[in-house]
């Protein structure tokens, strides 16, 4: 099966690195384009203050600014170049819609991410979006 | 317990219990702050002593400057028919429907109708705000429109609050005089200070706006008005000056952040009685649903005469029917003031911060447009100057 378009998820975990690992080694072997995408879900919900969200977006900004770089970096030693992407909101389900947008033929995600006390009791964000994802996905251990 | 340092730890150790709930759970820290509130005035009959208050009082106002001075003056410059339009009957239908409810039906006195239609014709920017960012909106006319009608809603509130509950007195003409001469060279002063004192560790700029709130403030309280009328006002026309200057903004957050927002808001938390709130279940519904139906009448065919396709208006309607911030402070106003009791403050606030649940997760499961396309169009109407501008979607198909 021949994939031209990957997505990966990057949040910055230790999973989602291992998970940029596969998805360098499977663009490079089958020519495909590959998009990163982080989600910052970590913006306060139901906030009184606009402040507090500003903050906590330029905090998300510049924190997926720097994984970013260094997953750019890492593709770019590949001779992969690497398109990343941030977006805001419930990661699985912002991952989900971008996937189906983009029309991407093969997901690409770390077991193991970032997940708040929510993803302990619901299940994680990959578990969601292996049951929702318009193509194939990889779940890298 | 009269340890005024021991009374500090126990409301900072709260503040800080907030903190981290906010951080584990994904809830914003004033939320956290209230249910904390609510937890320590129900369990622990956490009391508040004058200095409390005060510092209470000062975050409310420094929260109100703050949410003036948001406001993105070109966005309301660009698109004030649909901004004036939507806010303003977001303020005024709600406002006399609850009213009228609270006054006719409930059994309500005047003054404290008065209060409940205050408390419930509000909106929240900050709620909607941080929609607008989860779901990309912000980048948007229409968020951007939804946003800047928020303000001119909430300028509503403000300004009803603060006229309707002032004493017609000597002090008033003064607050009135005295706000007619600063507010227009405000920015300008602002700008002077922030030009001969920058980069000083002494934070003059921090202190003259702080200044022209107190100043204000004071005027504004001696004639029985609510101070946080002039710390929007002054917040609104500086908010200029605040988009330049983002190290005063930061400088001003991190100040109301760390110290006095948490007062106003476990303050506003302990006043709730949980026992009123189980009796008046009933109330809290209806007049939540009052709140909601009457922001329908209001923003609803506004929406439709501005040609908002029909998700666009019902996304709208909804986030216009959302509140927080200023709702709590009106209702705290009435309970401080004596306008209201516990019982109607509890009411008042438990379909304040539901207000901040319900509509936006109905409108965001229900009614989220169609970000990519809301892009598209908006960007081809920037590309082509003076190119007939392209319609939304659902314009298209309707034409169709």
């Amino acid at each position: 099966m021949m994939f031209k378009r990957i997505l990966v998820g990057l949040d910055g975990s230790a999973g989602s690195k291992r998970a940029l690992s596969a998805a360098i080694r499977l663009a490079a072997e089958q020519g495909a384009e590959l998009i990163a995408v982080s989600v910052e879900e970590r913006l306060p919900h139901y906030a009184a203050m606009v402040g507090e969200v500003e903050e906590a977006k330029q905090q998300a900004n510049e924190y997926f600014a720097r994984v970013q770089r260094e997953a750019y970096d890492r593709a770019k030693q590949a001779g992969i170049e690497l398109r990343c992407v941030t977006l805001a909101g419930h990661a699985a389900q912002r991952i989900v819609e971008y996937a189906n947008a983009e029309k991407v033929d093969l997901l690409v995600l770390g077991h193991s991410g970032h997940t708040g006390v929510w993803g302990q009791f619901l299940g994680t964000t990959a578990d969601k979006i292996v049951r929702h994802a318009p193509c194939s996905v990889l779940i890298v251990r | 317990m009269d340890n005024a340092y021991a009374v500090a730890a126990l409301w900072v150790g709260l503040a800080f219990l907030a903190a981290m709930i906010a951080g584990w759970t994904g809830l914003s820290v004033s939320l956290a702050e209230i249910l904390v509130g609510v937890a320590a005035g129900n369990l622990l009959h956490l009391k508040t002593t004058e200095w409390i208050s005060f510092l209470a009082g000062f975050g409310s106002g420094l929260l109100t400057f703050l949410a003036g001075a948001e406001i993105e003056p070109g966005i309301v410059r660009r698109h004030w028919r649909e901004t004036f339009a939507i806010g303003l009957l977001a303020f005024f239908l709600p406002f006399a429907g609850v009213w009228a409810f609270a006054y006719l039906v409930a059994g309500w006195g005047l003054r404290q109708a008065e209060i409940a239609g205050i408390a419930l014709s509000t909106t929240s920017v900050a709620v909607v705000y941080a929609v607008m960012v989860e779901s990309g909106f912000n980048e948007t006319n229409l968020g951007r429109i939804i946003l800047a009608a928020c303000f001119i809603n909430d300028l509503g509130t403000v300004l009803a609050l603060g006229l309707l509950f002032a004493n017609r007195n000597w002090y008033l003409l003064a607050f009135v005089l005295a706000t007619a001469v600063v507010l227009p060279v405000a920015p300008r002063l602002t700008q002077l200070v922030i030009a001969h004192t920058r980069g000083r560790v002494s934070e003059p700029e921090v202190k003259f706006v702080l200044l022209l709130m107190f100043f204000l403030g004071g005027i504004a309280s001696a004639g029985g008005s609510e101070p946080i009328l002039p710390a929007y006002l002054i917040g609104m026309v500086l908010a200029g000056t605040f988009l330049r200057e983002r190290t005063l903004v930061q400088r001003m957050r991190a100040m109301a952040f760390s110290i006095l927002t948490p007062f106003y808001f476990i303050r506003a938390g302990t006043l709730v009685s949980l026992q009123a709130m189980v009796a008046s279940v009933g109330l809290i519904a209806v007049l939540l649903g009052l709140k909601v139906a009457t922001k329908f009448v209001g923003v609803r065919p506004i929406t439709a005469a501005f040609r908002f396709p029909q998700r666009e208006a019902m996304y709208t309607t909804l986030l216009m029917s959302t509140g927080l911030t200023f709702g709590t402070i009106s209702a705290l106003f009435g309970l401080t003031h004596g306008v209201i009791d516990q019982r109607q403050y509890t009411i008042l606030v438990t379909v304040v911060v539901l207000s901040a649940f319900v509509p936006t997760l109905i409108a965001q499961q229900f009614f989220k447009p169609d970000l990519a396309a809301h892009l598209a169009v908006d960007a081809a109407r920037r590309v082509p100057i003076g190119a007939p501008a392209p319609a939304l979607p659902d314009e298209a198909a309707d034409s169709a």
